[in-house]
Parts: structure tokens; C-alpha cells; sequence
């Protein structure tokens, strides 16, 4: 087990840059996971990890050895694949104790420790089998029991669940969760999928455009995004944005005003131009807002399109009086489009007039230029502190 | 007045005309062309009159006309035919002359003027054979090794790697492929035959003259270019995650390579391989003149062909035996190896 540690790592390709001076430290034990779109730059950050890309810039540290220049094979690291990349030519069993074969290990001790590995991931019985003839997940758990038998310090996952069905993705990730509580290992987890970042880590790092952008616990990712990009990305459906302007007293956008004192925030001031953000969540319906204890004042609405979910509904409001619904615009960032979620019991219907409320404890504002996050809530009083300490992470 | 009547003439004048060339209906030819010509609908009638008077030829063309697959088929009859006959026919020439005794061996029409099966043996008798077929043996596989090895070193670099330069170095591998051995030939017939004090532990006397690596080293690098197109292009399609998942497993590329990338290019090592293999046992130029054609100084089955030879007297039966025990051993290698051979030249793109 170790720590692994990047020092400014960068990588391009020629004019290309895939990763642009990214630094942080994967503790001990730590399960983190590098999300972002694709092409941001976080498989090639994990492949400096595992030895197969070398960076252009910077170092790689696993324990306290510098491994920049080290081969792949003495890294001490495993590594999952997306398109799993089982050996076809060879049986489940010589795929498990490729690695170990590799070393001078006796062959009782090999099947001993291959027969352990299988059993860790339930995959008895199966040795004699050849890849082909195992389904996707089945694959899969070769894939991370080929990983777990040579017992690595840091067990690498290039989006190991990507290519299996919904279904199977879902079991898995259960199964990755109780593997890393097992193993008590340290992974570097790679995805897309932010459902798999939230559930599976204790820390997400959101990569965009190969830069860092945030490396903090999922909730903290969630709830005190450091930028517009982390918190449009992470949540689903995603957070509410409306560009407004701060002016005495308040936030106006286009088409509603928010209350708040600049003064009492830090660094917002009259006259700046800010975004603010809600997640569709902290949207409520003016009736049923009693319980909030600081609500803005009511918005007027009206309701465009419902997405029943089953768990809760997707309500798509329209906030000036004669826009249509548009299938250009992203109802995200739409300025006359809001995103609430309701629960189901919820009597609500398409083509209504509504009133809704934010939840002013969530707004969220950043900078409108650079994206930065100012303020995590707007209530006011103890709003600067909970806003103030988002972790950094540039 | 006057004026509309030099208008009105004109168009009287043309009217009349056009209705002259209507009028003149009777000289002109029918508006319909079908109904009248003489050629047009005549010709269906003729043609099935004339079905009777056909001969044979003309009744095949005209079935054949209707019928075009019978042509198709009867071409590929014929071709057939023809490489059957232009391939075969020799072996079986080759049969005939070995089996008629010495002596009787200008009478042969198709069928062996005696029968003396004992060429087969006699041949082992008159002067070591077995021996030329072993250096022909032992100097193309030695050459199959040698370009197996380096064509996998090359295809991997020009197939999986990214490096300046590859499609300028791979057109050169290319162009060299085409120059004419006879090019290398004096040169290097001059380098072997020159005394390196280096190689004297190993020749004897220093030169490589009289030695499989005579043989080898050209030849291997004569027939490297082919070897390096099939590799490159199996090697380029194994998928990286094969090779990083060896590399993070523990070996180093060149592991990889040996371990996952080659043995899932099995079908294009085959192929790249017995090619190899068959064009050096095959080959003459070098073959010929790179020893001295003795039997103790790594002379191929051709000077051992070229050995019942002699100044007054050749010995044709065993000329031929000698050809087809020379033969059989690619022969049954082809045999084994064709199945890999097949689905390498033709199913390289498929493979995943």
C-alpha cells in the first residue's frame, strides 16, 4: 500500500495538451476518482500513474520513491481496463497468474494465491474457461482478479465498468466498494460516470480541459462546487445557472431578483457582474416552501415540460412570460428556463402558472468571467464562512 | 396598306410552305419508323427462322448469349485446366523420367519407358544428397528464425510505435525490397570471400565463403521486406490494451511483444514465416554461387541437383528423383501450414 503522489505533471502531444500541470496526492488507502468529460485529460493523468504514457513535466511519486522514469512492471501498480484487454490466447487461469508467472514465485504458491483472488471476486470454478467464452462482467472480474493477485500498492481502474450493462454496472460498483474495503487498498478510479464518482470515492479530483479543477469528498464536490465547471458537472440533472448583475440590495437577472447584501458577502460587491447557481433540488413550489427557513421571494412561472422519474419529477419552468420551450437551448443554462425537481406526490401539471422560491442557504454565485465560485449560499450570516472554505485545490 | 399587306405575304408564304411539307405526305417518309423500315422489324423473324439452318457453334454462342453463366463456368473450366496441367504436368514429367531406367530415357510418351523405382534410392548412392538437403534445410530455417526475428522487431516499431520518420523508413524498406539480388551479388560475393581475422575461430580460414552465413545473411535480408509488411500489419492491429495490460503486468515491451502480441499474430507469423521459409529453399542465385556446390561446405539441394552432372555422362533419371525428394519437404509444409498461411493473407484485416 502507498501513496501516491503527482507533482505538476503535464503531457502534450506536440501542440496538444492533454494534461496541463496537475498535482495532488492520493493518500493511503484512499479511493479517488478522476471524472470529467471525455478528452479532459484524466486517462492520460492516470497512465503517467501506471508508466504507460510519460509526462512531459513533472514527477510521479508512489510511497516515497520517485517512479517518473520507472517501467510499468516496476511500479508496483495493477491496472483495470475499459475494454478489459484479457489475453484471448489464454484461460482464465494463465490471464490470473500472467503477472505472477512473470516472477519467481513456486507454482503452489501462484495457484494458491490465483484461487484466492478468483475467490474474492467469485470466480470459482471458472479457471479453465477462455475469455471468449465468459460474458462482459464476467471478463471484467478476470480483469480485477488479474489486478488483486499480485497484491499491488495501488490498483489503477481505466473505466473498468464502462462497456457492461446498466444493470451489471450497478452490481459491480458494489462489488468495487467492498473489493477496496477488503483489499484496503489505494485506487485511482477512472470515469465518466459520475454516479460511480460519487458512490464509489472517498475523494472525486474533476479534471476538465486537463486541468485539475477540484479535488475534494463527493459531497463537498456537490455542495461547494470551486467552480461553475464542478458544478455543472457534478449532479445530475444538472445545477441551474442565470447570469445577473449585483446591485444595492440584491441579484437581477433577466427575468427575477434575488435578495441579498453584498456587503456581507466576501467577495461580491455592487455591480458585479456573478452567476448564479441552483440546483434543481433547492427549487421548491411556493406552497410547499413553509419549511424552508430562507426562501427568496416568489418567481413567477410557469411549467413546460414534466419528467416523471418515478422518485421524484423533473419539472422544466418557463420564467418570462412569452418564451417558449426550445429544444436549442440547454435548460441548464437557458436564462429563461429553470430546472426543479419535485416529489411525486406533488400535484403540479404542464402548461401551469406556478410560484416557486430558491433555497437561498444553496444559491450559489461565481465569478461570471473566470467561473470561480464566490459564495456557497446567501443567507447571509454564516453564509461567508460555509462559502468561504471551499477546498482548493489550484 | 401597304405595310400590312408586306406583313400578311410573308406569313401567308410560310404557311403555305409548312402546309406544302405536310401536303407532300405521300413521298415523305412515315412518321412511325418502326412500321416501315425494312431493317427494323424484320430482324426477330429472321432470327427465328434461321434457328434451323444453325450449326452447333453458332446455336453454343447464341445459347450462351441467353445463358451467359454456361460461359462462366466453362472459363473457369478451361482455367482451371490450364494451371492444373501447367503446374502438374511437370511433377508428373518429372515421375515419368525418374522412374525409366537410365539408358531408355529418350522413348518417354506419358508413360515410363521401364519402371526402376530404385532412382529414388540410387540417388542417395551416387553422391550424398541426403546431406545437400540437409544444408538446403538447415539454411532456411536459419533464415526463417532470423527474419522472423528481426521482421518482429521492425513490424512492431512500424506498427505500434509513433516515431519521426516511420513512413519515409518504411518506403525504404520498401524500395530496397525491389532492387535486383543480382546487385548484391558481387559485392558481397567480394566481402565473403575476404579473410576477417575475427571470424577465423569460427570459418577457419576467415572468409564466410563456404559457410551457411553465405547463404543466410543475404538471402534473410533479400526476403526481410515481405516479412516486415505482414508483421507490421498484424502486429498494428492488436489492441493497446493487450500490451499495456502485459506492460503494467510486468514485462517490458519486448515481453510483450513475444508474450501476447506474437502469439495472437499467430496466423501472420505463419504466413510470414513459410513464405520465408519456401522462398530461401527455393532461391538459386545465391544458393548457386555462394559455395563451392560441395556437400561438405553447405552447398543447397541444387548443387546437388546439378551434381549427377558430369563431364561425360548426366544422369537425367536421377536428376528428377533428386527434384522430387527436393520437393517434398516444402510440399508437406504447405500442406500443414496452409490453413494459416490462407486466412493470414487474407484475414489480417478482420482480426479485432
Amino acid at each position: 500500500m502507498a501513496r501516491v503522489r503527482l507533482e505538476n505533471i503535464t503531457k502534450r502531444y506536440g501542440e496538444e495538451t492533454a494534461v496541463d500541470d496537475i498535482s495532488l496526492e492520493v493518500e493511503d488507502g484512499e479511493f479517488v476518482t478522476f471524472v470529467g468529460p471525455s478528452g479532459c485529460g484524466k486517462s492520460t493523468t492516470m497512465e503517467t500513474v501506471a508508466g504507460l504514457t510519460q509526462p512531459t513535466e513533472g514527477r510521479v511519486y508512489i510511497g516515497d520513491d520517485d517512479v517518473t522514469t520507472l517501467a510499468p512492471k516496476d511500479r508496483g501498480v495493477a491496472m483495470v481496463f475499459q475494454n478489459i484487454a484479457l489475453f484471448p490466447h489464454m484461460d482464465v487461469y494463465e490471464n490470473i497468474s500472467f503477472g505472477l508467472r512473470l516472477r519467481t514465485y513456486d507454482d503452489e504458491e501462484v495457484r494458491r494465491r490465483v484461487e484466492q483472488a478468483a475467490d474474492i471476486v467469485q470466480l470459482e470454478g471458472m479457471l479453465d474457461r477462455m475469455p471468449a467464452e465468459m460474458s462482459g462482467g464476467q471478463q471484467q472480474r478476470v480483469g480485477i482478479a488479474r489486478a488483486i493477485v499480485r497484491n499491488p500498492d495501488v490498483f489503477l481502474m481505466d473505466e473498468p465498468l464502462a462497456n457492461l450493462d446498466a444493470k451489471l454496472r450497478v452490481h459491480m460498483r458494489t462489488e468495487l466498494q467492498r473489493l477496496h474495503r477488503e483489499l484496503d487498498a489505494t485506487i485511482i478510479y477512472v470515469t465518466h460516470d459520475q454516479a460511480e464518482a460519487m458512490t464509489m470515492s472517498n475523494r472525486i479530483a474533476v479534471l476538465n480541459d486537463g486541468k485539475l479543477q477540484q479535488i475534494a469528498p463527493p459531497l463537498v464536490c456537490y455542495n461547494e462546487p470551486t467552480n461553475r465547471f464542478v458544478a455543472g458537472f457534478i449532479g445530475s440533472p444538472s445545477m441551474n445557472f442565470a447570469d445577473g448583475e449585483v446591485v444595492d440590495g440584491g441579484l437581477e437577472t433577466s427575468n427575477f431578483t434575488v435578495d441579498l447584501d453584498a456587503t456581507r458577502l466576501p467577495g461580491v460587491s455592487v455591480d458585479d457582474t456573478v452567476t448564479l447557481g441552483i440546483r434543481p433540488e433547492d427549487v421548491h413550489l411556493t406552497r410547499y416552501a413553509d419549511s424552508l427557513a430562507a426562501p427568496t421571494d416568489p418567481i413567477d412561472a410557469r411549467t413546460d415540460v414534466l419528467e416523471p422519474m418515478g422518485d421524484e419529477v423533473f419539472v422544466y419552468l418557463l420564467l418570462a412570460e412569452d418564451v417558449e420551450g426550445s429544444m436549442e437551448e440547454d435548460p441548464a443554462t437557458s436564462p429563461n428556463q429553470l430546472l426543479m425537481s419535485v416529489t411525486p406526490d406533488t400535484e403540479i401539471e404542464a402548461g401551469q402558472d406556478v410560484d416557486v422560491v430558491l433555497d437561498r442557504s444553496k444559491i450559489h454565485l461565481f465569478d461570471a468571467d473566470t467561473g470561480d465560485a464566490l459564495v456557497h449560499g446567501i443567507t447571509g450570516i454564516e453564509g461567508p464562512e460555509s462559502g468561504a472554505a471551499p477546498t482548493e485545490a489550484e | 396598306m401597304t405595310d400590312p399587306t408586306d406583313d400578311t405575304d410573308p406569313t401567308t408564304a410560310t404557311e403555305s410552305s409548312d402546309t406544302g411539307g405536310i401536303g407532300d405526305g405521300e413521298r415523305d417518309p412515315p412518321r412511325d419508323p418502326t412500321l416501315h423500315r425494312p431493317d427494323g422489324g424484320t430482324v426477330l423473324e429472321d432470327d427465328r427462322d434461321a434457328d434451323l439452318d444453325r450449326g452447333p457453334l453458332q446455336q453454343w454462342v447464341s445459347d450462351s448469349i441467353s445463358h451467359p453463366e454456361r460461359v462462366y463456368r466453362a472459363m473457369f473450366y478451361v482455367a482451371a485446366i490450364f494451371f492444373l496441367v501447367t503446374t502438374l504436368f511437370p511433377f508428373y514429367w518429372l515421375l515419368m523420367v525418374a522412374l525409366t531406367p537410365e539408358g531408355q530415357l529418350q522413348d518417354i510418351v506419358f508413360t515410363p519407358n521401364g519402371f526402376n523405382p530404385g532412382a529414388f534410392v540410387e540417388v542417395f548412392e551416387v553422391i550424398p544428397f541426403h546431406i545437400y538437403m540437409f544444408n538446403s534445410f538447415v539454411i532456411a530455417l536459419a533464415s526463417t528464425i532470423v527474419v522472423l526475428v528481426i521482421a518482429s522487431l521492425a513490424g512492431y516499431a512500424f506498427g505500434r510505435l509513433e516515431f519521426p520518420g516511420r513512413t519515409p523508413l518504411m518506403l525504404l524498406v520498401l524500395v530496397i525490397s525491389f532492387f535486383p539480388p543480382a546487385a548484391f551479388f558481387i559485392p558481397l560475393n567480394d566481402l565473403f570471400n575476404t579473410s576477417f581475422a575475427f571470424l577465423r575461430p569460427i570459418t577457419g580460414d576467415g572468409t564466410l565463403y563456404n559457410t551457411p552465413f553465405a547463404l543466410v545473411t543475404p538471402l534473410s535480408a533479400i526476403f526481410m521486406p515481405l516479412a516486415i509488411f505482414i508483421l507490421t500489419t498484424f502486429y498494428s492491429q492488436i489492441p493497446d490494451g493487450l500490451e499495456d495490460a502485459a506492460r503494467v503486468e510486468g514485462t517490458t515491451r519486448l515481453g510483450a511483444l513475444f508474450r501476447v502480441i506474437i502469439p495472437l499474430s499467430a496466423p501472420g507469423v505463419a504466413t510470414a514465416g513459410v513464405l520465408t521459409f519456401i522462398a530461401v529453399y527455393n532461391e538459386f542465385f545465391f544458393s548457386f554461387l555462394m559455395t563451392d556446390g560441395q556437400p561438405e561446405n553447405w552447398a543447397p539441394i541444387l548443387d546437388g541437383i546439378l551434381a549427377y552432372q558430369g563431364q561425360y555422362q548426366v544422369l537425367y533419371n536421377l536428376m528428377a528423383a533428386a527434384s522430387i525428394l527436393g520437393v517434398i519437404p516444402v510440399a508437406i509444409l504447405v500442406v500443414i501450414a496452409q490453413e494459416k498461411i490462407v486466412s493470414g493473407l487474407t484475414a489480417g484485416a478482420l482480426k479485432e
